[in-house]
């Protein structure tokens, strides 16, 4: 029972630390606070499920050609909508309010767009991978282990990103010290275009993994919005381990308060959990303090 | 107060107080309507205006102030004037804990604390089966008693009701924002280093700002659970709060006029235009957005600029 518990835990945990890479990601380097993050997730599984059935193919194929669609759309709202804001912010506490705002207007149109393209009715999205695997008493649909393997490759293929080539040192200089780097010469904007990009892929793979796990619908972007708020300040706004290591262990937290405690009541834990840490770790587990 | 804001406001105050006697039932309903939303836009403006944070847990507190009294009345068989204060100290006393709570945070950590705490709040009045029913919601909430010989059941008297609610928020924030406190408030708005380095307790002053904005926001809740006769805890999400956010915003922040602009514009440019209800939160969004680029300060904002431009053409003119 306990390990059955730990097993799910870790597998919903490698989606949520999917979920909130991309936002973390965003927040570190832009220091903005995305609330549609959650809408590009569900147009990412809209989109993913689009590519598969118009030109039916497989769901592996479909979804790097969702994620490039994702980015791009990503880096549009960013040239749309954030970086007029941040070019006239006076000051920086006006400029991220301005631009939180601006992110909650987006939530709603996207979600809308979402509804009038698809409707609102769920639909399934099939992986094409069936089977059970079975680990001593523990099972485990083949199905979920595809979705642990897909979160490690693309962890491993964004920590290769931003530690093995030089659009990734500038995206972490950039991070670091916004000021230094420009100053050095790096052009911020284009950065931060990237990080958009990069942050709209994320979100079209975590979109579409939970789209297969559960159901694609044009409300699915809600949850993962928050429980990526409550990883990230877990781990610590902005920090990419924080967001892995926070993902799971919101997980595990939520599997076994579910099986232990109050079902009902699971999610008022893990918000209660939120709160305490932030009051005895305000910057998170792995974040700088600021 | 200048002489012509006197004579607007005063304007303002006796078209509120002779409208219905002019409207027929249903526009009652959409002034009431107007009204209370004016009361929770104003929460947030002076959450936005004052304190200089974006409370997305407001919801909560009207939740607080809704749920509070109608569970007093219908459980308790409590007066609605009886359930009324104690529904407010209970909304004061949250909203002082959760300020005790926050006041280190900043930015993007204070609004995602609100976000868990209004969450919160949501799941536990949805999960309270026994006292709350649940997903379910409370039914048949009453008009309030007769108090002191004044009677509230038809449409017309509640609506006088709220709006003298209104009217007295709208002085006591205006002398708020005139009076010292309203001051020191800023000033922890604008740079709260530099307050509190010339001596001003920002803690306290944090704190205090949050209260105020959570006092309006249960006033709005202790009329929405009458006006509505349901209250349910699928009107306290998120995207309650996003509402407020969105009628401060589009009526402007910077003068108390501008949320109750942006609550009449919300409430009769779709019932103007006989908007499908399903187009309301595409225009939502579409009017945050735009009027966040184009027009920060808002509708009230616009109307200020005009009038600068116009008697400096006058001016011109000469």
């Amino acid at each position: 029972m306990l390990a059955q518990q730990l097993a799910n835990g870790v597998v919903l945990g490698c989606v949520y630390a999917l979920c909130a890479l991309g936002f973390t990601l965003v927040f570190g380097a832009a220091r903005v606070v995305n609330f549609a993050y959650g809408e590009l997730l569900m147009i990412g599984a809209f989109f993913t499920l689009t590519v598969m059935q118009t030109l039916s193919v497989p769901f592996f194929v479909a979804l790097p050609v969702a994620m490039s669609g994702v980015a791009l759309l990503s880096v549009l709202v960013f040239y749309l909508t954030i970086r007029p804001l941040q070019r006239r912010a006076t000051t920086a506490l006006s400029g991220e309010l301005q631009i939180i705002l601006v992110t909650l207007g987006l939530l709603y149109v996207l979600r809308e767009a979402a509804n009038f393209l698809w409707g609102t009715a769920p639909r399934q999205m099939d992986m094409g991978i069936h089977g059970i695997v079975l680990i001593g008493k523990v099972v485990v649909t083949e199905q979920r282990l595809a979705v642990m393997a897909i979160t490690c490759v693309l962890v491993l293929a964004l920590y290769g990103l931003l530690y093995r080539t030089r659009v990734g040192r500038a995206l972490r200089a950039i991070a670091q010290n916004r000021e230094g780097a420009a100053a050095i010469g790096l052009n911020a904007d284009r950065i931060t275009a990237f990080v958009f990009a990069v942050s709209g892929a994320l979100a079209c793979a975590a979109g579409s993994l939970l789209g297969c796990l559960y159901a694609v619908a044009s409300d699915m972007g809600a949850s993962p919005l928050l429980k990526s708020f409550v990883i990230v300040i877990f781990g610590g706004l902005g920090s990419v381990p924080g967001a892995i290591v926070g993902g799971i262990l919101i997980g595990l937290l939520e599997n076994l308060s579910g099986a232990y405690l109050s079902f009902a009541f699971k999610d008022v834990i893990t918000f209660a959990v939120l709160i305490a840490v932030l009051l005895l770790r305000p910057a998170g587990l792995f974040g700088r303090a600021t | 107060m200048s002489i012509l804001e006197r004579i607007w406001s005063a304007l303002f105050t006796v078209a509120m107080l002779i409208a219905p006697l002019l409207l027929g039932d249903y526009q009652a309903y959409l002034l009431t309507l107007t009204v209370i939303w004016a009361i929770l836009a104003l929460s947030m403006a002076i959450v936005l205006g004052l304190a200089g944070q974006i409370n997305l847990g407001q919801a909560a507190f009207v939740a607080i102030g809704a749920y509070t009294s109608s569970v007093l009345r219908l459980r308790y068989g409590l007066d609605f004037w009886l359930a009324a204060p104690i529904a407010l100290v209970a909304v004061i006393v949250v909203a002082a804990l959760m300020g005790l709570l926050t006041l280190r945070l900043r930015g993007p950590f204070f609004i995602l604390v609100m976000l868990a705490f209004a969450e919160i709040v949501r799941l536990l009045i949805a999960n309270w089966q026994d006292v709350t029913n649940g997903p379910l919601g409370l039914r048949d909430i009453a008009p309030p008693e007769p108090l002191l010989g004044l009677h509230f059941e038809t449409k017309i008297a509640f609506y006088y009701l709220s709006l003298a609610v209104l009217l007295s928020c709208l002085i006591g924030l205006s002398r708020l924002k005139r009076s010292n406190i309203g001051r020191l408030l800023i000033a922890v708005r604008e740079d709260d280093v530099l307050a509190e380095f010339v001596g001003i307790p920002i803690m306290r002053n944090k704190i205090l700002g949050l209260c105020i904005g959570a006092f309006v926001a249960g006033l709005g809740g202790l009329l929405l659970g009458p006006f509505l006769t349901i209250l349910a805890p699928s009107q306290f999400t998120l995207f309650a709060s996003v509402d407020m956010i969105v009628m401060a915003v589009v009526g402007g922040i910077a003068t108390l006029a501008g949320p109750l602009l942006g609550a009449a514009f919300l409430v009769y440019v779709p019932e103007l235009l006989s908007f499908s209800s399903d187009y309301r939160p595409a225009m939502m969004g579409a009017l945050l957005i735009l009027m966040t680029l184009f027009a920060p300060r808002g509708l009230a904002g616009l109307a200020l600029d005009l009038r600068t431009a116009l008697t400096r053409r006058e001016q011109h003119d000469e």
